[in-house]
């Protein structure tokens, strides 16, 4: 016994040829999406990491209006830096660690050269703890991290390359100055102890000092002017922020890593904005390939069609029976293609592909991959879009009279 | 009451601006049990008043009369459903659905309307064997010869156990053997099971065996119907009912 569904799928392998063709057709354009998906991912999540492994944390803290005035280095708005505080932060569920910072610009000079630089002032161990990615940038982290050198100053290469060409010494002594808390020019020595390179673009003259060195000179011992924080779950910072902005009041701001990294953000959207109106053109494609298969099966068959209606097939019947067709050759390219995709990512996935942001030169690697919810989607629009693209072929088939369809059209 | 009952049924078809007579205004009752040919030229209306008949078009006007029931007015589906329930259809090219076997090809009209598989499935083996399809019933219909398609196309107008089947041409595209075959074996489904049977042909076989000749010309009847084989038809159909 037999249903009309089964007719469908006979039907379907019956012009192997053509049904070959289109299957081919969707299946390019479908493990074409899903690899592409999968790129997108890998790379997405790659930049996710960079920022928030290796330069803003997955939260900041700052005094209100902070951020707003941070061109103007506000040591103005500062705020404690002490175990109470931090015993408050990491009070708040999801919160793994905090780490203190102050940002600062200020002047740095290398023997006769004195060059303008924005400065971090760093707790090494903790920083590395809420932002391990960017040890990796360090040449000599351990030196660093350790406090063996008190008054260690590491630099970017770009800011190293500025001041003695591109070989600094390591050991060479350095003066840093900077306007303090109350607008005083203040000066530390320094000790140049390594190179640090970029693992985001922006601004390239940076150099980085431990905190009680920034502390001193900004005349701000028990001050920092953000926390920097990590969370378990890169997916509850909504909440963590929202509960951090209760617990600390409006005298400061919360900010994630996309208030911060703002760019990064509107990189991604547009990237995915592209990518869809990429696949919204594959996918019209490959299902105008469904609609003219199916065009010509309804051209092929008229006078099957006449027979059907003849022997007292109704017209929604009729309409059914090639809508089951299209959606056939469609979940099934869908699925073919889905598999071969999914395929691909995880091949590129096992090797990884090796890049660098322009305007870094540490370069990372990406491991694309694929959700699942994401091919039940592809799959599912390669289904109901064949189904949606046979509409007409198979209007056109149930309005066919049945006397002119027996004749063959 | 007549199985068939046209009245001044007229058929006119728009060909580019030319507007197409191909019925004039035709008269025809046909009794149950009938087994009935229409004859005529090519283009004298024949297929046209067949497809009146077999409700696949409507006429342009006259009163078409099933059963009793007038149904020259029904919508698409209320035609599909007639086609279904009374109408068996017998096609020149036989016109089996290709990618069923023989034994759903014979099925198909029924399985359409949902009916009892098992009930269905007897009725089918009882009908294949009957036309002689018993060994074929796995077969497609591009493994099956002419004769065999035809006996296939025969068997599917017989299982909705319809009051009346309509053939056009059907010998058209069989040898002679087969053709002979093939008209034995409708006569003998008329006379033991009292199927009205309404044929279109140019075989002269055919008209040999029919109880009636229809001729129409030009959209028009002609005179000359052989009223004494009419008469043998209502006979044959008091009989059988």
């Amino acid at each position: 016994m037999f249903s009309l569904l089964q007719i469908a799928v006979r039907n379907v392998l019956r012009n192997k040829r053509r049904t070959a063709i289109t299957l081919a057709a969707l299946l390019i354009g479908v493990s074409v999406m899903v690899s592409i998906r999968g790129l997108l991912n890998g790379l997405q999540r790659s930049l996710v990491q960079n920022v928030v492994q290796g330069q803003t944390g997955a939260l900041q803290i700052h005094r209100a209006g902070f951020l707003k005035n941070v061109l103007s280095s506000p040591l103005g708005l500062d705020m404690p830096q002490d175990a109470a505080f931090e015993r408050k932060l990491l009070s708040v569920k999801h919160v793994k660690a905090v780490s203190p910072r102050i940002l600062f610009a200020g002047m740095i000079n290398v023997a006769d050269q004195t060059i303008f630089l924005g400065v971090q002032g760093v707790d090494p161990i903790r920083e590395f703890q809420v932002v391990p990615l960017r040890a990796k940038t360090l040449d000599d982290k351990q030196q660093f991290a350790s406090g063996k050198v008190a008054d260690a100053m590491v630099v970017t290469e770009q800011l190293a390359s500025a001041l003695q060409g591109s070989n600094v010494p390591k050991g060479a002594p350095a003066a840093l100055l900077a306007p303090d808390r109350d607008g005083a020019l203040s000066g530390e020595n320094v000790t140049l102890t390594g190179v640090m390179k970029l693992n985001m673009p922006g601004e390239k003259k940076i150099g980085m000092v431990r905190l009680d060195v920034a502390q001193r000179l900004l005349k701000m011992e028990g001050r920092a002017t953000e926390y920097i924080v990590a969370v378990d779950n890169i997916d509850n910072i909504d909440q963590v922020a929202a509960d951090l902005n209760v617990l600390l009041g409006k005298d400061y701001e919360v900010s994630t890593w996309e208030d911060i990294a703002a760019f990064i953000k509107q990189a991604m959207q547009r990237q995915n904005f592209i990518l869809s109106l990429v696949a919204s053109v594959f996918l019209i494609l490959m299902l105008l390939g469904v609609a003219n298969t199916m065009l010509m099966s309804v051209m092929d068959r008229t006078r099957e069609i006449g027979t059907m209606m003849a022997v007292g097939v109704r017209r929604s019947k009729i309409l059914g029976l090639f809508l089951m067709e299209a959606a056939t050759i469609g979940a099934l390219g869908g699925v073919i293609g889905g598999a071969v995709g999914s395929l691909i990512v995880l091949v590129l996935n096992r090797r990884g592909i090796s890049v660098s942001f322009p305007g870094s030169n540490v370069p990372f690697t990406i491991q694309p991959f694929v959700t699942p919810t994401y091919l039940l989607t592809i799959v599912a629009i390669a289904g109901l879009g064949a189904l949606l693209f046979a509409v007409y072929p198979a209007w056109r088939a149930s309005r066919l009279r049945p006397v002119e369809a027996l004749a063959g059209g | 009451m007549a199985l068939v009952q046209l009245q001044n049924i007229k058929k006119s078809y728009q060909l580019g601006k030319t507007e197409v007579v191909a019925l004039k205004g035709v008269d025809l009752t046909i009794e149950h049990g009938e087994f009935t040919v229409v004859m005529g030229p090519s283009g004298s209306g024949k297929t046209t008043l067949l497809n009146i008949i077999g409700c696949l078009d409507r006429a342009s006007s006259g009163s078409y009369k099933l059963d009793g029931d007038e149904i020259g007015h029904r919508d698409f589906n209320d035609l599909a459903e007639v086609r279904n329930r009374k109408i068996g259809f017998i096609f020149q090219n036989f016109n089996l659905i290709p990618v069923l076997d023989v034994v759903e090809n014979i099925e198909f009209p029924c399985v359409i309307r949902g009916e009892d598989r098992k009930a269905l499935r007897e009725r089918t083996l009882k009908i294949a064997a009957e036309v002689g399809l018993t060994p074929y019933l796995k077969q497609k219909p591009d493994e099956l010869s002419g004769g065999q398609r035809q006996r296939v196309a025969i068997a599917r107008a017989l299982v909705t156990e319809p009051q009346l089947v309509l053939a056009d041409e059907p010998t058209a595209n069989l040898d002679s053997t087969t053709a002979d075959q093939i008209i034995d074996l409708m006569l003998k489904l008329n006379r033991e099971h009292g199927v009205t049977f309404v044929f279109s042909t140019h075989d002269p076989r055919v008209m040999e065996h029919a109880r009636r000749v229809v001729r129409i010309h030009d959209g028009v009847m002609e005179d000359g119907t052989d009223a004494a084989a009419h008469e043998a038809g209502r006979m044959h159909a008091a009989m059988g009912h």
